[in-house]
């Protein structure tokens, strides 16, 4: 592959953040002593649907010592600002779920909070809630008012009729998931600060200072320059943190201006796990119509999510979902319709993947159904059927970069043969191995990155770069990217270069830190404001010096004019421009086209695509699952750092690893029962395979430098992959998640017993 | 209560709870933010300090047993000028993202390479197994780890240390407290009196003016978990942890004896304990993670007398006995009478569990455990078992026991089918036959764990596979 001449993309140096973090010197939010700052606590519903009569105070407790807030108390409005404004901040009359706020209180330190949450006694009328799937959607009764299908959406294309017509035979199959948890390892905490004018400072762990500072604003009803949001360093998000810190950070606002004093409110990790958005369950069933040569002719694949009780961000998880739920197939004619359904449970909401480890897990079972079906290789059936450039989409999107998911699984496959493990296995031990192909479409879905409308600045001065941008470090490695981008832009040195704080009133809204989109779309953002830096900077060296443009060359980080230096970027920035800002706007890519009704057009503006192999031994007397080796190829553009994208990528399969061997959260009238880390259960070193990754690279006219976005794609090839390969080794076929050893032991009997050994649509 | 400790190498005097954790203390009353609480009940990592040299969860040492020791966090293992080499690696390796772990995974990799100055991989992600990490799959991690012993055996060889680890502290000037100062805590009883034993007869004397008020602790794993659940707190603790007649094992007429505050960790080292009960070698290594380990005793895990205790099984098939130490003297009991119905034990409110005794082993017996957990680490068992038998000149069974955990109340001897493999050949179907019976005699539940049908599922197989095994 040609190799674009670059002297900082593609290297790889120490994260910016490194030796705060490794030190211990980097504060997070709880590690923030705040002075006069009070506790916040939430009062909770233990049932999950009900009718709330009253809160009564205890009259042994003196509630002057505490303030305490019902729906009655609060300032602006009782709702939580999102898509829809459903979700209110605390119950009034009807219970909907179970742990929904009911009565915030605060207090001058815990022992008194928790005296006083003890203290306050709701009186509830229990109803039975809604939590099975086909109840919401026969119209039982979730939320009082209101219909329980939240988002019901279909994309079609091509005559389905003729489609399955032209099979040979029909191959079914249904496929569920459960919740996941995203498990940062900093739990969720804000701290929220009364300002003398009125206003409001909120400081805390999330991924999107701009949706926080418009709930703020929306919800408490103060103007947009009365609320400061502010992100501190933050321990871990994987989506967990783009919804819920507004939520978090109402209550603390709404008990901060009450009291007239700073409110902490920091999670302990039980009330995270019992109370925080979870990854949607999922039940998808496939109908694929295919002739006996393995090739796909039509394909109808119905999609429900259980929302839980609010719209949240259902509609959006819905929508990616049923995008990538054909996966990275040809499929001529097809019907893809996705419903989020309402139930009474806490709502769901974003997790690394947004919806496609659901779809992909779904559609890439249902292609290992198909090849056991027919009689063909897992593998091969997948070639038959691979997208190819010039191949449309479901959406009708024709695709110019498709060649791609060929060229990561010829990779992942030869890498996979080369480095298998060595080891013989051992005595007992099965071994097996399984394929996943997958996909990810990077930004926000069809025209979102419009409606975001990114704005970004880069401030010169004093020989220094600062990019103010609202996308935040993480964890990801945007604190170390996105100044990489500027230093290739510029020619500049690395420490010429910072990102201004993550503070509401400092950055302009670049949109939120989510979707795959910050290299890409933010980063390309940056890159033109960079650019626009550099054009002012040549204009005016080019003044400065008589001298027409073209005259001025630029090269290795330096000006010249002909054999004359004229000195580095900085140099000539500082000596021609001073202190200058540059402002860049987002700007829709030409051509690109996209109906939110029919779900038709360009659903994204590049896709990042991967291949997994896994490698597994299951022991057969136990049916415990260990994963050996997992090689995973990605295609992701460019990689702007080599070493932090491959380990976004290590990072996510595990996580995915996770979801499909080891966690779960059984529930209980709507209550999770895997609420401490003692039961929710995820992988330690132990559990972890040794990984081969690489990254494939064909670069993309959408992001600075050919990246595309990376950050969710390892999510949503691990489980399926996981599930093959127990298949490969015991042949027993899971299509329900978690790959667990209750559920082989139930398939291997149901086998012995005279079944095939495959779970039954 | 006041406390007098070292924290990176510096004395530190505070006034706090006695039940309060190491972890708030560091935190609140000290500003030493590197540990992190990021699960409060010893399962994460976060919080992974050094305790006179080794790896604990600093959210599960309360106050008292922090008093007089030495500790060092993530901010006393090294400076931007002169960083400890597993930053060093950390750092140069990319090896982090959120960070959020990072105090703790460099603590826990200070403690690894202090024990073991060449680990191979396999030996790093055992020394890591405690500290979860959500961000990085540990790929990197591991190998910066490795990479850093390398610095590390550089720097041993060319600037050794130049302090040596400080003694383990008896307790002085803690031998009693009844002033518990300090704010009020959340979820903390008012008052809990300390008491530091001088030695076992003293321990013995506190107890029996006490009974039932006073509650012994030795390694405290459970206690943050335990009243986190609601257990409520007793007036008043005695400290066992720093009484060294009760650690340790010895060997006695190929038998041994072992101290009840004897840690999973140093039964899990111990080269008796591997010889003459490698079944009870394997259940200490398969407890919980190192910082765990390191604190968790075996006379705590059978007083506690979980179903799933570790420590049961083997113990139950090497027919060990019990030794209590109480008002009218010592007495022995079987661990089958000491340990028989759900977290409830023989044990009399004014006696201690002062020794575990396990007799010599009938010559060319096979011992074995087996541990089906909810992961490799850090992991409750869904089933245990343990088995022990020897074939004797003809080819028979003999001395056959078998012990299976998280099957019922406690851990259970399984008897039925022990006394019908004695004697008896091993071919044709008998492996699989007992398999069935075992699964047949136990009578597991559904939890959240696992399911009944598979805990039986698997005391079968795993009995087979024993036996099994015995002629291959």
């Amino acid at each position: 592959m040609p190799e674009a001449k670059h002297n900082v993309v593609g290297t790889a140096p120490v994260r910016r953040d490194a030796w705060a973090k490794v030190s211990g010197g980097a504060r997070f939010v709880a590690d923030l002593d705040v002075t006069g700052a009070w506790v916040g606590g939430v009062l909770r519903s233990s049932v999950a649907r009900g009718r709330l009569r009253r809160i009564e105070r205890d009259p042994g407790f003196d509630w002057k010592r505490v303030v305490v807030l019902t729906a009655a108390d609060l300032r602006g409005v009782n709702a939580v600002p999102m898509i829809n404004d459903d979700l209110p901040l605390l119950a009034e009359r009807d219970i909907t779920f179970a742990t929904q706020p009911l009565a915030l209180v605060a207090a001058p330190d815990r022992s008194t909070l928790a005296a006083a949450l003890a203290a306050l006694l709701p009186d509830v009328e229990p109803m039975e809630p809604v939590l099975d799937l086909d109840a919401a959607l026969a119209g039982a009764p979730v939320v009082p008012g209101r219909d329980n299908v939240i988002a019901d959406y279909t994309v079609e294309n091509g005559d389905l009729a003729a489609g399955f017509a032209a099979g040979d035979r029909v191959v079914e199959g249904v496929y569920h998931t459960g919740l996941q948890e995203q498990l940062y390892l900093e739990t969720q905490g804000v701290i929220a600060s009364p300002h003398p004018d009125g206003g409001v400072i909120v400081q805390g762990s999330l991924q999107c200072p701009y949706y926080v500072h418009r709930a703020l604003s929306v919800g408490l009803g103060l103007a947009e320059d009365m609320v400061v949001v502010r992100q501190t360093v933050t321990g871990g998000a994987f989506g967990g943190k783009e919804d819920y810190p507004s939520i978090l950070a109402l209550e603390a606002a709404q008990l901060a201006l009450a009291a007239r004093a700073p409110v902490r409110m920091i999670m302990d990790r039980h009330e995270d796990l019992a109370v925080t958005p979870k990854r949607h369950p999922s039940r998808i069933s496939h109908r694929t119509a295919v002739r006996e040569d393995g090739v796909i002719t039509a394909a109808e694949i119905d999609v429900v999510l259980d929302a839980g009780a609010f719209t949240t961000l259902s509609p959006v998880v819905l929508s990616r979902c049923i995008l990538h739920a054909a996966g990275v197939y040809r499929v001529p004619c097809v019907r893809i319709r996705g419903r989020a359904v309402a139930t009474n449970t806490p709502p769901n909401g974003a997790f690394r993947g947004f919806g496609v480890p659901q779809a992909i897990f779904a559609v890439e079972r249902q292609m290992d159904r198909i090849a056991a079906e027919l009689g063909i290789d897992p593998v091969e059936i997948r070639r038959r059927n691979l997208l190819v450039d010039g191949d449309a989409l479901p959406t009708g999107q024709v695709l110019a970069d498709a060649r791609a998911v060929r060229l990561v699984l010829d990779r992942a496959l030869e890498l996979a043969r080369r480095t298998g493990p060595e080891t013989a296995p051992a005595g007992h031990e099965r071994r097996g191995t399984g394929v996943s192909l997958f996909f990810h479409g990077c930004g926000f879905t069809g025209d979102g990155e419009d409606r975001i409308a990114t704005r970004l600045r880069v401030r010169w001065g004093g020989g220094q770069l600062e990019i103010l941008t609202s996308n935040v470090e993480m964890g990801q490695g945007a604190g170390t990217v996105l100044p990489m981008i500027a230093a290739e832009a510029l020619g500049l040195p690395a420490e010429r270069i910072w990102l201004a704080p993550p503070d509401t009133t400092i950055v302009p809204n670049s949109g939120p830190t989510v979707a795959s989109r910050t290299t890409m779309v933010v980063g390309r953002v940056l890159l033109e404001a960079c650019e626009k830096l550099f054009a002012k900077v040549r204009r005016a060296l080019g003044d400065a010096e008589g001298l027409p443009e073209q005259a001025l060359e630029f090269k290795d980080g330096r000006f010249r004019s002909g054999d004359r230096d004229l000195g580095d970027f900085a140099a000539v920035a500082d000596r021609v421009v001073g202190e200058t800002t540059i402002e860049a706007r987002y700007a829709p890519p030409p051509g690109q086209e996209w109906d939110a009704e029919t779900h038709r057009g360009s659903a994204y503006q590049a896709y990042s695509w991967g291949c997994n192999v896994i490698e597994t031994a299951v022991d057969p007397d136990t049916f415990e699952v260990r994963p050996l080796r997992l090689t995973a190829v990605v295609e992701i553009g460019r990689a702007i750092h080599p070493v932090l994208a491959a380990g976004q990528v290590e990072g996510g399969s595990l996580q995915a690893l996770g979801w499909g061997a080891l966690e779960e959260i059984k529930t209980r009238s709507g209550r999770y029962l895997n609420d401490r880390l003692a039961t929710y259960i995820i992988p330690t070193t132990l559990d972890t395979p040794e990984m081969v990754v690489d990254l494939a690279e064909l670069p993309s006219s959408r992001g600075p430098f050919g990246a595309k976005g990376l950050g969710e794609l390892p999510m949503n090839g691990c489980a399926p992959a996981l599930a093959a390969s127990v298949q490969d080794a015991v042949g027993l076929s899971v299509s329900e998640l978690p790959v667990s050893p209750e559920r082989l032991l139930e398939l291997s009997l149901a086998r012995d017993a005279g079944a095939d050994g495959s779970e039954t649509p | 209560m006041k406390i007098a400790l070292t924290v990176n190498g510096e004395p530190r005097v505070v006034s706090t709870h006695p039940l309060r954790h190491l972890l708030d203390i560091l935190r609140e009353d000290l500003d030493l933010t590197a540990a992190k609480e990021g699960c409060g009940e010893g399962e994460c990592g976060a919080c992974s300090v050094l305790l006179d040299g080794r790896l604990v969860n600093a959210c599960l040492v309360p106050a008292f047993q922090a008093h007089g020791r030495d500790v060092r966090t993530a901010e006393g293992l090294g400076t931007v000028a002169k960083p400890d080499p597993v930053q060093t690696a950390l750092v140069a390796g990319n090896a982090i993202q959120c960070g959020f772990c990072m105090p703790g995974i460099a603590v826990a990799a200070r403690a690894l390479l202090d024990r073991t100055a060449a680990p191979d991989r396999d030996a790093i992600r055992e020394g890591l197994s405690g500290n979860l990490c959500r961000c990085t799959g540990y790929g990197r991690v591991i190998d910066a780890v490795a990479r850093a012993a390398e610095y590390h055996r550089y720097r041993e060889e060319n600037d050794p240390p130049s302090s040596p680890p400080a003694p383990e502290s008896d307790g002085d000037g803690l031998h009693e407290d009844v002033d518990p100062a300090g704010p009020p805590q959340p979820g903390l009883a008012e008052s809990v009196r300390v008491v530091v034993p001088d030695d076992l007869a003293d321990a013995l004397a506190r107890l029996r003016v006490e009974g039932s008020r006073m509650l012994p602790v030795a390694g405290a794993t459970d206690l943050a978990v335990e009243f986190g659940l609601g257990r409520p707190h007793p007036a008043a603790v005695l400290d066992l942890s720093r009484l060294s007649e009760l650690r340790g094992v010895r060997g006695e007429a190929e038998g041994l004896v072992i101290g009840a505050c004897t840690t999973f960790s140093e039964l899990a080292m111990d080269s008796l304990v591997g010889r003459r009960a490698p079944a009870l070698a394997a259940a200490a290594m398969r407890v919980g993670a190192p910082a765990v380990r390191n604190r968790a005793t075996l006379g705590g895990n059978l007083v506690t007398a979980s179903p799933a205790a570790d420590g049961l099984p083997p113990l139950l098939i090497l027919d060990a006995e019990v030794e209590l130490a109480g008002p009218a003297g010592r007495r022995r009991l079987p661990l089958t009478e000491f340990s028989g119905r759900y977290r409830e034990t023989a044990l009399a409110a004014d006696e201690l569990l002062v020794a575990v005794h396990v007799p010599a082993q009938p010559a060319g017996c096979r011992q074995a455990f087996y541990k089906v957990g909810t992961r490799q680490a850090q992991a409750i068992a869904k089933a245990s078992l343990a088995c022990r038998a020897r074939l004797d000149g003809e080819g028979r069974l003999r001395d056959v026991r078998v012990a299976a955990g998280s099957v019922a109340p406690t851990a259970v001897l399984l008897a039925g089918v022990a006394e019908w493999l004695e004697g008896r050949f091993l071919a044709g179907d008998v492996a699989a036959e007992a398999g069935r019976m075992a699964a047949a005699e136990v009578k597991p539940i559904d939890d959240i764990r696992s399911t009944g049908a598979y805990r039986r599922h698997v005391v079968g197989t795993l009995l087979t596979r024993f036996l099994t095994d015995l002629i291959t």
